[in-house]
């Protein structure tokens, strides 16, 4: 058996993390679709508000204003700036 | 005329959901003509700015209608007056959008010079010069503003000021103009921001609002939209500001607290206690308040739109106080009627001096500007005796129906009409 399946053993899980990217996700996905629902052009009013930090960039409908305020604008752009380059340095390997 | 009558010694105590920006509404109502589609637009609060801004739409050939509260369907395709009345628009401030919006869709515009709350000299000079950046001829002929442009071409525009109405307006007339505009030095305050969604949400590209360049992509055209007008810093702000004055309590809702930081920041170090939600805030006011330095600047400054209530709560504040206008000049026209309330208050260029602890007593005061009213409601509240408060009508301007918002807060302030020849204060 090795170590990484040796439940045995005290291990260290780092799930912190995961959850935190997983939730950046949500966040994105909830005020994308709220954004879109409501007629406003979802990248722009996303870039605007990554920009200057105002909500008042995120439509209230659905919530969406006070669901972007659960991570920091620099959670969130850590997570796009993260996938972006990890799919696009995936294309050239 | 109509006054308000307030009894003092009052603590307010309740909920309140915070209306649609003024600010914001007063601007993305013009905004609409810039379309030929049909716009709605919602949650707009119910004050005389927006019952007047309806009327000019409607003389220059909107179809302005409503089949909900608070919410109104605009339908520009009909408009072909590029020449607003000039007794709709007269002492309306607000009114100068529609140079904005007018050039953006005609080329040329025919306006009266805009009037409003006198809070000194507020130029257009950067209006001005954005509007003639963009290729047009202006000229000032018998009070009236005429601008003209063949072609309206994007440009590089450096604001000398940092000045809102010049940054939405040069915003309007720019974003059916060919090519480019870029607006450095530009104001940054939510409004803009909530007039760029409106105009994005048409189909226009414009970014960069709330930062201090913003860019413009014109477009020949723009479509039909909906938009919900976001809420008002001021009016909440206004809210908090009493309820730390009268020592009350009171849960403001439906609000942007990011907008409220500079107010947040001030009614903690002044003593009040705070707590804020995701959409909401909580004051608790305090028997002990400190005194306070503020000083008004753009937005994410202390706005000056609450300027005059904060100098009411800071005559409660034992010490000696500093209030430092650094927006609009000759804006401390509350201060003479504070006085007359037995405020202490000396003024020295564009500071206030004011000496805090001295319990305020009625008197007959009159608002002269829609602030100073609302600062006048504040200091009738915490006073001894009875207020009869004349100039409503700068109140009713941009506060809804304030006698019954109060209520709601707990405090009762009634609306009574008399002569005004046997106003007390005349």
């Amino acid at each position: 058996m090795t170590r990484e399946n040796n439940f045995d053993h005290t291990m260290k899980f780092n799930v912190k993390a995961e959850e935190e990217v997983n939730e950046a996700r949500t966040v994105l996905q909830e005020v994308y679709e709220a954004l879109k629902e409501k007629g406003y052009n979802p990248i722009n009013q996303l870039v605007g508000y990554l920009l200057s930090g105002d909500p008042a960039f995120i439509t209230s409908y659905k919530n969406a204003r006070s669901t972007i305020r659960k991570l920091e604008r620099d959670e969130l752009l850590e997570e796009l700036v993260r996938v972006y380059l990890y799919r696009e340095l995936e294309k050239e390997r | 005329m109509e006054y308000l009558h307030i009894k003092g010694k009052q603590k307010i105590k309740g909920e309140i959901r915070v209306n649609g920006a003024k600010n914001a509404a007063v601007a993305i109502l013009p905004a609409a003509l810039l379309t030929e589609g049909v716009v709605k637009i919602d949650n707009l609060p119910r004050i005389t700015d927006i019952d007047k801004l309806v009327d000019i739409l409607n003389a220059l050939g909107a179809k302005v209608s409503s089949s909900e509260e608070r919410c109104l369907y605009i339908d520009s395709s009909g408009v072909d007056n590029f020449s607003p009345p000039p007794s709709l628009v007269n002492k309306f401030r607000a009114s100068y959008y529609l140079m904005g919006v007018l050039l953006g869709r005609f080329g040329k515009v025919a306006i009266p010079m805009p009037g409003g709350c006198n809070l000194g000299p507020r130029p257009i000079d950067q209006h001005i010069k954005g509007f003639t950046a963009l290729g047009a001829k202006v000229e000032l002929e018998h009070g009236i503003v005429k601008i003209k442009a063949k072609k309206l071409r994007g440009a590089h525009i450096y604001l000398d000021v940092v000045s809102v109405g010049a940054t939405i307006n040069i915003m309007l007339a720019a974003v059916r103009a060919e090519g480019k505009t870029i607006i450095e030095n530009a104001a940054k305050e939510p409004e803009i921001v909530d007039v760029a969604n409106f105009l994005n949400a048409m189909g226009a590209q414009v970014i960069g609002t709330g930062t201090d360049v913003i860019k413009i992509q014109g477009v020949p055209e723009l479509g039909q939209a909906e938009h919900t007008i976001i809420p008002d810093r001021i009016e909440a702000g206004t809210f908090m500001i009493a309820t730390a004055a009268t020592r009350g309590e009171a849960l403001v809702t439906e609000v942007i607290p990011k907008h409220l930081d500079p107010i947040i920041a001030k009614l903690k170090e002044v003593g009040a206690y705070l707590e804020v939600g995701p959409d909401w805030v909580k004051v608790k006011g305090n028997n002990v308040l400190f005194p306070a330095d503020v000083k008004t600047f753009p937005y994410p400054g202390f706005p000056t739109d609450l300027q005059a209530p904060m100098m009411v709560l800071l005559t409660q504040a034992p010490g000696i106080s500093f209030i430092t206008e650094n927006v609009f000049e000759g804006r401390f026209r509350h201060v003479d009627e504070l006085k007359k309330m037995g405020a202490r208050i000396k003024l020295g260029g564009r500071t206030a001096i004011i000496e805090g602890g001295y319990e305020l007593v009625s008197a007959p005061v009159r608002a002269m500007d829609l602030r100073g009213g609302a600062a006048f409601i504040i200091a009738g509240l915490i006073s001894r005796g009875e207020t009869v408060l004349a100039g409503v009508e700068h109140i009713d301007r941009g506060y809804e129906f304030i006698e019954e918002r109060l209520k709601q807060l707990g405090v009762n302030v009634e609306r009574k009409i008399i002569s005004d020849e046997v106003f007390p204060g005349k």
